[in-house]
């Protein structure tokens, strides 16, 4: 399974990601706004297509797990259990469509060059900073959880009935929380060592480049979201 | 008075994001655990009760979109709305003093589980048809199964497992309040009036 940035060479790789990023939005959009069950399916095309052509063809796989589930349901509930295929395909399509758009995002951008490009625009450092530190900080405190988890069993803690459960959710949450706060302090100190609120704008070794080609694509995706947008209004 | 509205200190950025990293880790102790419930807001409402309204807002705003990209599942951010009313709704229950007591923190956990199903459902039911692929899920599954109208199937889904949720979150954060060492907590002065201390 493909759930991060992962190096390659095609021209997503080399777009800059904000021109990813309204790919994204793009496909959010219309998948919605454009009619069914036409519109979804052909963004779903169009948006498995780009993926080949741009050299992300591997999201493919992933976004067949993550997206099955979904279809296993809706036929379960709209198919088997109801009445309802069309909703059933509809749905399906718009979820899919975005899965793909969104696992080309996370696979071609890589989240440094996200926030360079974020603080290159003059977006707030303190934004910037939040997205890529909780995404840092997310897999540290699961793998923390984890090590709790095969401590505490391993002095005996015992998870079965409901009275276990409670005190197990006490035994395995509180260090989990503490210890986090207890962070706190450390990670404070070091920030306003590195001058976070002085005010002044960090500026990006290596901001990602945003050709004229660039442009003219989120100019088109925005044109397209719009035409979407007007399609659904007028008809 | 303390005033509402805070700029994002040094401290205020070494927080957010270890909330949302308990927001997330949560899963794992969940797991664990074999708990149906998903405790993902804890972070958010501990972050309300020790520092306020805005900064658990932001706490939800950089959570949801964390728990999209970290999980590679876009569909989260349709429910961004919730993870906002819940940061909302806990910044009001703290200067209210919701943990003063493990009753109190209960009955506003519920209050919250009440209003995060009613708006979490419309999401599920009209965006994605009513199946988001948890454990919610199954759950609306066995209720249309059993006859039960789709829009109430989800409803009744979402209703079960955000009650026992934000109930539980709560009881949770208000033991985390009163196990602060004297030192931390000194740096958390409204953690003692959530507590209903001051």
């Amino acid at each position: 399974m493909i759930l991060g940035y992962e190096s390659g060479s095609g021209f997503l790789y080399r777009a800059h990601p904000f021109t990813v990023l309204t790919l994204v939005l793009a496909t959010l959009v219309t998948v919605f706004a454009l009619p069914a069950l036409v519109g979804p399916l052909g963004v779903l095309v169009g948006i498995v297509l780009l993926a080949f052509i741009g050299g992300v063809s591997k999201v493919l796989p992933t976004a067949s797990v993550l997206a099955a589930p979904f279809w296993f349901f809706l036929v379960v509930i709209h198919v088997i259990l109801g009445d309802a295929p069309t909703r059933a395909l509809v749905v399906g399509l718009q979820v899919s469509s975005m899965i793909v758009a969104f696992l080309i995002f996370l696979v071609v951008t890589h989240p440094g060059r996200l926030v360079d490009a974020m603080l290159a625009r003059r977006l707030p450092a303190g934004a910037a900073y939040l997205l890529a530190s909780a995404l840092q900080t997310v897999p540290r405190l699961r793998a923390r959880a984890a090590a709790i988890r095969d401590a505490q069993l391993v002095r005996g803690l015992r998870v079965q009935g409901v009275g276990g459960r409670v005190q197990g959710l006490l035994a395995l949450g509180m260090p989990l929380v503490l210890g986090a706060l207890h962070e706190v302090d450390e990670r404070s100190l070091a920030l306003a060592s590195r001058g976070v609120q002085t005010g002044l704008h960090p500026t990006p070794l290596h901001p990602p480049s945003d050709s004229s080609l660039d442009r003219l694509a989120r100019l088109l995706l925005y044109v397209f979201i719009v035409a979407a947008v007007a399609v659904r209004f007028l008809t | 008075m303390q005033n509402n509205r805070t700029s994002l200190t040094p401290r205020l950025l070494a927080l957010i994001p270890l909330a949302v990293g308990i927001n997330l880790a949560m899963g794992k102790i969940v797991a664990a655990l074999a708990i149906p419930v998903f405790l993902d807001t804890v972070g958010t409402v501990l972050v309300a009760a020790l520092v306020g309204t805005w900064p658990a807002l932001i706490t939800g705003l950089v959570s949801q979109v964390t728990f999209t990209v970290v999980d590679a599942r876009i569909m989260w951010l349709f429910f961004l709305p919730v993870q906002l009313f819940v940061a909302l709704y806990a910044g009001v229950a703290a200067q209210r003093a919701a943990f003063r007591s493990s009753v109190r923190a209960v009955a506003w956990g519920l209050g919250l589980g009440l209003v995060a199903a009613t708006l979490a459902w419309p999401i599920a039911l009209y965006v994605f048809g009513g199946v988001t692929a948890g454990g919610v899920t199954v759950v609306t599954t066995v209720l249309t199964g059993l006859g039960v109208p789709l829009g109430w199937s989800v409803f009744f889904a979402s209703m079960s497992a955000d009650l026992v949720d934000k109930a539980i979150t709560f009881l949770l954060v208000l033991a985390v309040l009163r196990s602060l060492p004297l030192r931390m907590a000194a740096r958390f002065p409204r953690a003692a009036s959530a507590l209903g201390r001051q």
